[in-house]
């Protein structure tokens, strides 16, 4: 390692890097060497070599000091695996935890379908057993259909919205690259896209399987959007069911789908539709009973009681 | 011989007594590390190139693990502890890169 050549004018930050890159060594090894040198060239009165001693001191002192390098470097290591053991367990807990629920919201999502389709089958054999009842079954058949409470399946338009990709220039070091705030889907933009396919004549529509019914909300909770309180995570596909001609020209003639569209050019959100053959909308569950009154005294035989069936044995 | 029995002596210690460190202090272990690393190199070095002193290297193993997880522990004060770890370990590790060269030249004549 040589030094820089003395006396030319470097700048401040080239001079601190030669320093850096030259002098890897402490400089006091030398400096204590060369004190070592001159003390020996100097003839000291009383002691010719030095003994023994302070030798073995100096190696000792040395050794004490490794043991400590080493104790640190253990011990470092040991932390480190420690805390990155314990994240992984707290990690692995909490997808557990995220599963177990998950599960348990299915089966009992499930079991909610069971009962409101047993609810239905009851009712309707009730109703077929009079006139008036027939009359108010094939009401409640246009109603049901009205209330996104019933599958239906036919052509229709698919709008996709998902977040911005990342930055190719973010730095991913140090975890997962930084999302822009700016490229993350709203509830503002789902509703827009809803309401902009409603407006151009879709008949039915749901968002990741969420079927959207009169009731249904659609919001932000935290980072994640709720359609039917239910959190649906990017990318977020609307599906409507419509004419297969006119509701593709109409939506994306729409105010709606410009506004998508300049949020895709302002900050990068997907923003995308096709248009398919045949989609498969479930059924919503919004069925909730909330107002019930007899038909008429006589044909009225329990089914105007107060309680909510639907909530029964869940 | 006995320098290099310390350094193993203090990894099984480390190892074996598992040791509980105070919150505070952990954040410093690494950089606290990478210090002694190179105070050790350091050592090393000067030993090949004949020069070495027992109290120059107890003095610079100190300090400078004192002064590394110092600096650090003033940059988390003031809020840019990152960006001091990473100069300490910047300039740390050119050190020991340095002293390892001059090491493997005393070594391999290469």
């Amino acid at each position: 390692m040589s030094a820089p050549a003395p006396g030319r004018q470097r700048s401040l930050g080239a001079s601190l890097l030669d320093q850096v890159l030259a002098e890897t060594l402490d400089p006091a090894y030398a400096q204590a060497a060369a004190a070592r040198a001159e003390r020996a060239a100097e003839p000291v009165a009383g002691a010719g070599r030095p003994s023994w001693l302070p030798r073995h001191r100096g190696q000792l002192l040395v050794a004490l000091t490794l043991l400590l390098a080493g104790l640190l470097a253990s011990v470092t290591y040991q932390e480190a695996a420690l805390g990155a053991q314990g994240r992984e367990q707290t990690r692995q807990a909490l997808r557990d935890d995220i599963r177990e629920e998950s599960e348990a919201t299915d089966a009992l999502v499930a079991q909610l379908e069971d009962l409101t389709a047993q609810v239905g089958r009851t009712r309707d054999q009730a109703l077929a057993t009079t006139v008036t009842g027939q009359g108010a079954l094939t009401r409640l058949a246009a109603a049901e259909q009205g209330a996104a409470v019933l599958a239906v399946s036919g052509p229709g338009l698919r709008v996709t919205l998902d977040d911005a990709p990342p930055p190719a220039d973010s730095d991913p070091v140090g975890g997962a690259p930084e999302q822009n705030a700016a490229g993350l889907v709203q509830d503002a933009d789902v509703q827009l896209a809803v309401n902009g396919l409603w407006a151009a004549g879709a008949e039915a529509i749901s968002i990741n399987g969420q079927r959207v019914g009169a009731t249904t909300a659609i919001r932000q909770a935290g980072g994640a959007i709720l359609v039917n309180f239910r959190p649906i995570a990017p990318p977020y596909d609307i599906e409507a069911i419509g004419d297969s001609e006119g509701l593709p020209r109409a939506f994306l003639a729409s105010y709606e789908a410009d506004t998508l569209a300049r949020l895709t050019l302002d900050y990068g959100v997907v923003f995308d539709f096709a248009r398919v053959g045949d989609l498969d909308l479930p059924a919503g569950s919004g069925a909730e009973l909330r107002h019930a009154r007899p038909l008429e005294p006589a044909a009225a035989s329990g089914g105007a009681a107060g309680t909510d069936p639907t909530t029964d044995g869940g | 011989m006995i320098p290099i029995l310390g350094l193993a002596v203090g990894v099984v210690l480390g190892l074996l007594l598992d040791p509980d460190v105070p919150l505070w202090l952990q954040p410093y272990l690494p950089i606290a590390v990478v210090a002694a690393l190179d105070a050790v190199f350091g050592g090393v070095r000067a030993r090949f190139d004949r020069i070495f002193d027992a109290k120059v290297f107890v003095v610079s193993f100190v300090s400078n693990v004192v002064v590394a997880a110092l600096i650090v522990f003033l940059g988390d004060q003031l809020g840019v502890g990152a960006q001091l770890s990473t100069a300490v370990v910047v300039v740390l590790g050119i050190r020991i890169f340095g002293n390892a060269a001059a090491i493997r030249r005393h070594l391999f004549r290469a």
